[in-house]
This record gives structure tokens, sequence and C-alpha cells, in this order.
């Protein structure tokens, strides 16, 4: 019905419409590829020189930043959350540019499986390659440049055996890189839950601690992560989309408010919830062990701090949990003001008595 | 309204799949280059399409320009998803490699078939649904192309995506074909289709988050504003439409607008479905459900509540016992009552806990308090 309405008005500007849009498709088949656009192509050349110099070899902290075009991100996300609560893992393919790392495409290989498994077989290899092979044909020029796989529900980070991964796929394979992708995160929080990661070689001590984001980690993955978390660092990152993309895409918002509106992340995340306040209840009841014990020997520092440091980290883990809680009932509130609030039986609107009016006489 | 205008210019670019709401009403009359079947013929499948394949068609499309130095040329993919009945859901799409013989575009099947092979392995729970191209309204050189498409799959669809059109609306128009008999030939013609945008949390998220990424600068934005500006801008959204139907009854009620009872009744009936949920038993599911969050809120403020005291506690104690060391040194007679009384209370506490048959926990009133403040 909205097109309708709008029909009736644009009657007039039609023929003006379509001179501005000929106008716009002509100067368009004129112009050059935008610098927007420039990313998009791919220089042999450039690539290969880049390849044999390997300047990541001097220094292990070479590559700051990646930027990740917008389909390899949705694909990312997708596909990881087409696994539910199985890791599923991919291929990156992109190219580099100075110190960053540019992902243009991505795709998914046929492994899954718990934590152990993920991690390429020779099956794998195999479809890897082909795959790799057959989209050269389409103008796809990249190569491989990196993996991806998903941590559904526990974070970005890199496990022992991803880190040892990652350890032999740069040895033999650099420029790569490891992203993990959180598909449930992602979903609770409202927000792509992303992390880009590259090992340092072993033996290699980082000059400075880095502060990286607290992340609330499960208490059986913990360990996991506490032992490796030295041995690799997060990249820096950002996203790119295509002058269609962004047209595409704010065409596509015109149909799309109507999902944002309709999601409830409450009902969506229920199970995630529940999950997170059984791992924050474990967690209290750890701190609170350790916090017995340290109270036993009075003045032993390196217990107290560790038994603060956990109560530190679970109320920081209750503190996210309350508040994608809370954003989810904003939500809900929200929609229930603006569709349960509002009745046109009691306290008509001017719309609908308008509409009555025109009904009952429609000459 | 389309159909009314005689020029055949406006038929080539006025207008290409403006509404895909009302997907009938563009129909292109007379002319031998005419492969849509007439407006009568409605499609006998619906189609929901997900945001994943718009972007890869127009990063394939995006990237042939590129590297093509900017020349535009047409890209040719496969669409695939799952068949429901009379639904099909477009999921995924991967692209194709064609060669031009004779000014006519050839399919390689063999490239095709490796492809689909790669996909099986991946997404197998996926069929090959039809084909994507890029450009206006079909033309006679896509009823080419569909015919070798359906020896593949023997009822494919086909998605066009138009890059260059610069418009509100999704330039995207979905086609099935049909065999229809014209002139006493049979001849291969299009329809087309209605389509919806189909979506799942995390993709949202993804589109959300690609669309704005570079609208607003993530370093120092509060997760509440980010949170409630996606929920402002869709309802901003959804009241701009809403002003647009009001908009026509109020010009309908004055006579500026011819009454269409059609778009009266839908809006009538719009307004007649508010309020949308009213029995008790949503009353009684949604209290509960705030009551939940309240509850996870309490728990939080509580957590937090114990870290602080907690935290209080240590600062105190490391306070004190300094004092006591520097009490040692010169012995004052009121501070020394007041270490024996806090002395003579802890081994108090300490009795108490054991013979309350505790297991031995805390012995100082600073662990203990926060002991007890997390059960």
């Amino acid at each position: 019905m909205a097109s309708g309405g709008n029909g009736t008005g644009t009657a007039g500007g039609d023929s003006q419409a379509t001179i501005a849009q000929r106008t716009w498709e002509l100067s368009n088949n004129i112009e050059t590829i935008s610098a927007v656009d420039e990313i998009y192509h791919y220089d042999r050349q450039q690539q290969q020189d880049i390849l044999t110099t390997k300047p990541w070899e001097r220094d292990p902290h070479f590559f700051k930043d990646i930027k990740i075009s917008a389909l390899a991100l949705l694909k990312m996300v997708m596909h990881s959350r087409s696994g539910g609560t199985l890791e599923v893992m991919g291929l990156l393919l992109g190219k580099v540019d100075g110190n960053s790392m540019i992902v243009m495409d991505s795709f998914a290989l046929p492994v899954e499986g718990t934590e152990t498994r993920v991690n390429a077989q020779a099956q794998a290899y195999e479809y890897m390659t082909a795959y790799i092979e057959a989209a050269k044909q389409v103008g796809r020029m990249e190569n491989a440049i990196g993996w991806y796989h998903s941590h559904p529900g526990y974070g970005c980070w890199l496990s022992g055996i991803d880190v040892s991964t990652q350890l032999l796929n740069q040895s033999y394979q650099e420029p790569f890189v490891a992203i993990v992708v959180d598909p449930t995160r992602t979903i609770s929080a409202g927000k792509v839950c992303l992390g880009a990661f590259r090992t340092y070689p072993k033996g290699y001590k980082p000059p400075s601690e880095e502060v990286s984001e607290y992340q609330t980690i499960p208490l059986n993955k913990i360990e996991d992560f506490g032992v490796h978390c030295k041995q690799y660092y997060s990249l820096d990152v950002t996203y790119f989309k295509s002058s269609l993309d962004r047209r595409l895409l704010d065409s596509l918002w015109n149909k799309y408010w109507v999902n944002t509106l309709s999601s409830t992340s409450l009902l969506t995340n229920a199970e995630y919830t529940t999950g997170q306040i059984f791992d924050l209840s474990e967690k209290l009841e750890q701190s609170e062990n350790s916090l017995g014990r340290s109270g036993i020997i009075i003045g032993s520092d390196p217990h107290e701090k560790k038994g603060e440091d956990k109560l530190a980290k679970a109320t920081k883990d209750s503190c996210k949990t309350t508040i994608e809680v809370i954003h989810g009932l904003m939500t809900q509130i929200i929609k229930s003001r603006l569709f349960n609030d509002v009745s046109c039986q009691n306290n008509r609107s001017p719309a609908s008595e308008a509409i009555d009016v025109v009904m009952e006489n429609p000459s | 309204m389309e159909v009314d205008e005689p020029a055949p210019t406006s038929q080539q670019n006025g207008n290409p799949p403006s509404t895909s709401s009302a997907p009938p009403s563009i129909v292109i009359c007379g002319g031998e280059e005419n492969v849509m079947a007439p407006s009568s013929t409605v499609g006998s499948i619906t189609v929901s399409l997900h945001p994943l394949v718009i972007m890869n068609i127009s990063e394939h499309w995006t990237r042939t320009r590129a590297q093509n130095d900017g020349k535009q040329e047409q890209v040719i993919g496969a669409i695939i998803g799952q068949h429901k009945g009379r639904h099909l859901e477009i999921m995924n799409s991967f692209e194709l490699v064609f060669q031009i013989v004779d000014d006519l575009i050839v399919i390689d099947r063999d490239y095709y078939r490796t492809k689909e092979e790669q996909f099986k392995q991946v997404f197998s729970e996926m069929d090959f649904l039809g084909w994507y191209t890029t450009g206006d309204i079909p033309t006679p050189s896509d009823i080419h192309v569909h015919k070798q498409i359906t020896e593949i799959y023997e009822s494919p669809v086909l998605l066009k995506l138009n890059p260059l059109v610069k418009n509100a609306d999704l330039p995207i128009g979905v086609y099935e074909s049909i065999i229809d008999i014209v002139n006493s030939e049979t001849t291969m013609l299009f329809v087309q289709l209605p389509y919806v945008l189909a979506t799942e949390e995390a993709e949202r998220i993804g589109v959300d988050h690609v669309a704005r990424m570079s609208a607003a600068d993530n370093s120092e934005t509060s997760l509440v504003a980010e949170h409630l500006l996606s929920q402002h801008s869709a309802i901003k959204m959804l009241h701009s439409r809403v002003k647009l139907i009001l908009e026509y009854v109020k010009a309908a009620q004055r006579g500026d607008a011819p009454i269409s009872h059609e778009a009266l009744r839908h809006a009538y009936s719009l307004c007649h479905r508010l309020p949308a949920l009213q029995p008790e038993r949503f009353k009684n599911d949604f209290y509960q459900q705030c009551c939940d969050v309240s509850l996870i809120t309490y728990l939080g403020m509580i957590t937090k509540g114990c870290e602080e005291v907690h935290q209080f506690i240590t600062r105190f104690n490391l306070l004190h016992e300094k004092h006591a060391v520097s009490r040692r040194m010169r012995v004052d007679p009121k501070r020394l009552r007041h270490e024996e009384l806090f002395n003579k209370t802890r081994q108090k506490r300490q009795s108490e806990a054991t013979t309350s048959k505790i297991p031995p926990r805390p012995s100082t009133p600073s662990s203990q308090d926060s002991g007890n403040g997390i059960e």
C-alpha cells in the first residue's frame, strides 16, 4: 500500500527522474573505478614482489592490521552460524598491502568438529587447492592468506591447537593469518565478534605486553587460553565495502528494518544466557574457594591476588551478561510501547478516522 | 501506471524492477524484444532471498570491473538454496564461467560441475536453484542462457541485479520461466516473482555491522547508545512509512489523490491491528520475562557489590597491617587496645566457625564477609 501512495505523487516527476537516472548512468559509465573500489583490483606483479621480498621475516610484528571485505565477513559469520555448536573452518583469500593484510573473500572447508579436530586434513587440502584453482577462472586472483574457524560461545582467542596450526602455517605458507569468529556471542552482543591473530615465532618474547580487551572465557577453556595467550597478538580489524555494496546495503535497509524491529535477543539467546549464568556460578565458587584458602595463610600475596583477580573477572562477566539481557528487555519494552499501548478502538487516531470518512463517502 | 506509458524508452530504463512488493505491475507490451509474460500470469512460487547472495553478486561485479580497468561486464553465476514445496530460499551463490560464441553466452558446464561438487561437500543441504546475472530487465540473451540452465535443472529461477540503478529500492528482480504460445510458436517467457528478504539473526547483525561500520567510529561509543541507535533507525523507518500512509489518506480525503479502495482497506486493517498483543497470557509472559531480566540484573549487582566490598576490605586490611607494623615500633597504648580487641573478635569468630562445623574457611573478617556475600 506504500507503493500505492507513492505512485500517485511521482506520476509527474517520472520523466524527470528518468533523465536524472540516465545522466547518472552515463557519467557512471565514463567514470573509471572509484577509489573505494580500487582495492578490488589485483596486481599480480606487485603481489609477487612482496612475496619474494618477504618483509615479514624480519619483524615478527610486521602485520599490524587487517582489512576484511563485507562479503568475507558475511560469509564467515553465516558459515560459523550454520555450524551450530560445532566448530567450522574455512579459508581466506586475499593479498598484502604494506603492513596490512586484505581479506577479499572466504570459503568454507568440508571440515567440522570439536576443538581437537579442527585442523585441516588431507582431504581438506585437496579441496582447498581445487577451490582456489576454480576461483582463479572467474577472476578471483587472490591466493590463500589465512584461515578462519569458529568458537561458538567461548570467545575469540587461539587455543593451543590453533596456535600450533597457525605456527606451522606461518612457517610454510606466509603470509598467513588466523581469524576466529564467535557466532553465539555475535548474536548475544548484537555485534560481530571476530578476532584476527598472528603467532610469534617460537622463543620470541613480545616487547611490550599489550593490554587486550577483556573477554569472557568459560571455565573449562580458561587454562587453554591462559597458557597460550602470550604466543600470539591480535591485529586491528577494519572492514571495507565497494560503492555498489554501499548502495545495495542502503536499499537493503529499506526492507531490513522490519527484521531489526522484530527480533528478540532474549528468546534467541535464552540458552546462551543460561550457559553464561551457569559459568558464572562456577567461577564464583572457584573464587570463593581460592579466597578461603588465601585466608588461612594470611599475607601470602600471590594467592590473595589470584582470588581477587578471579572475583574481578567474574564480576566483569556478570556485568556483561546483565547488559546484554537489559538490552534485550529494552527492545521488548520499546516494542510493547509502540505496538501494544496504542489502540485505535478507545483512542481513535486521526488516520483511522480519516479512513472511515473516506470509506463512507467514496465520491 | 507503467503499463499506460506508450513510450518504449520508459520501458527500457524507466523504473526497472522497482516494485518488488507488487511484481506483476511491470509489464512490457509489444516489441519483438519482449521476453516477459503478460501481466495476468502470476508466478507459481514464492522466493526468499538472503542478503549474502546480494553481496556476493555485488562483489563479483565490482571485482570483474576492477580487474578490467573499469569496463563493465555482465557476470553470471549460480544460485543455490533450499526448495520446499512451492517456496524457494536462495541462500548462497557461486560464480560461473562462460564464453561468448557468436555473440551468444555459453555456460561452461564442466566448471559448473566442479563447483557444484565443491559446494555439495560444504553445504550439503543446498541444491542448485537457478542462476544470477547483472543488468536491467530480462533480454532474449537471458532466455538463451536460461535454456542452457534448464538442461541442468528443469525449473530454474533467474535473479537479475542492476548495478547501475540509483534508486531507493533494491534493484533486484527474480524471474521464473514459463512456456507459452506466442504467434503459434512455443516460446519461453519470464514471469517476475515476488520475493522477500530472509534473514537469520547472525546475518542481520553482520549486515547491520557492514552497513554502518563506516558511519560510526567504533572507538568510544557506549554500548547502550549503539543498541538504541539501531532500534531508533528502525523505528524512524516505521514512522516514515506510517507518515506516508497518513499523507495519502489525507490527500484522498481532500480529493487530491485518487481513492484506491484496496490501499484504504489495507491501511484500515493495519490501524485496527493495534494493539498487537493484549491477551492475559502475553501479559503474564511479558511480566515473567521482565522478572527474569530483573533477577539477572540483581545477580549482576550483587556480584559487583561483593567485588567492591572485597576490594575495600583487602585495602583496609593492607592499611591495617601497615599500621600494625608501625605500631610495634612505637608502642601506643590506645592502639594496642584496639588491636587486642580486634584479635579477640577474630579468635571468637574462628572458634564459632569450628563449632558450627563450617568447613575451615576464611579466618579473617575480610574473606568471610565476601564469602558470605557470594552465597
